[in-house]
C-alpha cells in the first residue's frame, strides 16, 4: 500500500500537483531552514521541479538542506535532474561538488548517457571530476571510458586523475592504454610514476 | 606550467641538502598514486611520511603527534585542502607549521585563495620531483 501511495505521489500531474510545485517551489525560498527542508522533501516526489529543486541548490548553504534537495534530485532520477546535479561540478564549493559527485555515483544508469559529455567538457577540472566520479560508478563502461580519457585527452592532469582511477579499481583490460598515455607524456614523471603503479595494481587483480 | 612563485635554486635547496633526522611530513591527497609518489621522493630523501586521504584524517594525524610540514591537495572530499589549512590556522598547537598546497588547479585566484587559507607555498600538479623536494627543504629547515 505504501509503495502504491508513493508511486501515486511521484506520478501526480493534475493542477492539484501544480498547485502544490508553486507552493513548494516558494517554500524554497523560505527563511526558515525546516521549511526549505520540508519543501524540499516532498518536491522530490513531484515530477517536474528539478528546475525548482537545482535552482535553490545553487544558492543554499545549509547543509541538511542542500542534503534534501540533492536526495530529492536523486530520487527524481531523470535527465534533467542529472544534467543540473552535474552542472555543479563546477562549483567552487567543495563540499557541493563532492555531495554531487557522491550523488551521481549513486545513479550510475542515468548517469551514464552524460558521462561522454562531461569527459569532453571543455573545462579540465570538470573533466577531472568525471575521472573521480568513475571510480565509485558502478557500470560496465567505466574501463571504456577511461581508457578513452587515456588515449586521447591533452591535459596531463586529466590523464592522471584516470590513471589514479584505474590504479583504485584495478582493470588489466586497460593496460594497453595506460601504456599508451605513458607514450602521450613521456616528459612528465609523476604521470609514468603513477602509471607504473596502476599497471602493477592491474596486475594483482 | 610554472610555478606560482619562483622555484628554490639549485643553490638555494643544495645549501640545505642535509635533512634532519627524523622529520616528518604529512601528505594529504585523496589520490593514492599522488601520495605514494611524494612518499618517494620525501623517504629517499630521509623524510618521515605519515598519509591522509582528506582534510579531516590530516587534522586527526596532526593532532596525533609532531609533524614538521603538511603537503595538502585543494580537492578532497569530507574536507578540502582549503578548510583544512584555514582550521590548522586556527588552533594554536598547530598553527606554526608550514604547508605547502598542490593542486591542478592554475588560475591567480585559485593561488591567492591557497595563500589566504594559510600556505607557505603553492605547486601547480603534476608536481615534479626537484622543486618538490627543494621547497621541502626550505620550508623544514626553516622550522628546525
Amino acid at each position: 500500500m505504501g509503495l502504491v501511495k508513493a508511486k501515486i505521489r511521484k506520478t501526480k500531474t493534475g493542477s492539484g500537483a501544480s498547485d502544490d510545485m508553486v507552493g513548494l517551489s516558494a517554500a524554497l525560498q523560505a527563511a526558515d531552514p525546516a521549511e526549505r527542508r520540508s519543501a524540499a522533501r516532498r518536491l522530490g516526489s513531484t515530477t517536474g521541479c528539478e528546475a525548482a529543486l537545482l535552482d535553490r541548490l545553487a544558492f543554499e548553504h545549509e547543509a541538511s538542506v542542500r542534503e534534501m534537495l540533492v536526495l530529492s534530485l536523486m530520487q527524481l532520477g531523470t535527465q534533467d535532474a542529472v544534467r543540473g546535479l552535474a552542472e555543479h561540478l563546477r562549483s567552487e564549493d567543495a563540499s557541493l561538488r563532492n555531495a554531487v559527485v557522491e550523488a551521481l555515483e549513486a545513479m550510475p544508469d542515468a548517469v551514464a548517457p552524460n558521462i561522454e559529455l562531461l569527459l569532453a567538457d571543455h573545462d579540465p577540472d570538470v573533466r577531472i571530476f568525471a575521472c573521480n566520479l568513475l571510480v565509485g560508478l558502478a557500470h560496465p563502461d567505466v574501463p571504456k571510458w577511461l581508457s578513452h580519457v587515456l588515449e586521447n585527452d591533452s591535459h596531463v592532469n586529466v590523464c592522471a586523475a584516470a590513471v589514479d582511477a584505474l590504479t583504485e579499481i584495478g582493470r588489466p583490460d586497460c593496460v594497453p592504454a595506460l601504456r599508451a598515455c605513458a607514450r602521450r607524456f613521456p616528459e612528465e614523471p609523476f604521470l609514468s610514476f603513477a602509471i607504473d603503479v596502476a599497471i602493477a595494481r592491474a596486475a594483482e587483480q | 606550467m610554472t610555478n606560482a612563485l619562483p622555484t628554490p635554486s639549485a643553490a638555494e635547496a643544495g645549501a640545505r641538502r642535509f635533512t634532519w633526522p627524523g622529520t616528518r611530513v604529512l601528505v594529504v591527497d585523496d589520490a593514492i598514486t599522488i601520495r605514494l609518489f611524494c612518499r618517494q621522493i620525501l623517504e629517499k630523501a630521509g623524510f618521515e611520511v605519515i598519509e591522509a586521504i582528506n582534510g579531516l584524517e590530516g587534522l586527526e594525524q596532526l593532532l596525533q603527534g609532531t609533524i614538521d610540514l603538511i603537503v595538502v591537495d585543494v580537492n578532497m572530499q569530507k574536507m578540502d585542502g582549503y578548510e583544512m589549512l584555514r582550521e590548522v590556522r586556527r588552533q594554536p598547537v598547530l598553527s606554526a607549521i608550514p604547508a605547502v598546497m598542490m593542486s591542478t588547479k592554475s588560475k591567480p585566484e585559485d593561488v591567492d585563495k591557497a595563500y589566504a587559507a594559510g600556505a607557505n607555498y603553492y605547486l601547480f600538479k603534476p608536481i615534479r620531483p626537484e622543486p618538490f623536494l627543494a621547497c621541502v627543504r626550505l620550508l623544514t629547515a626553516t622550522v628546525q
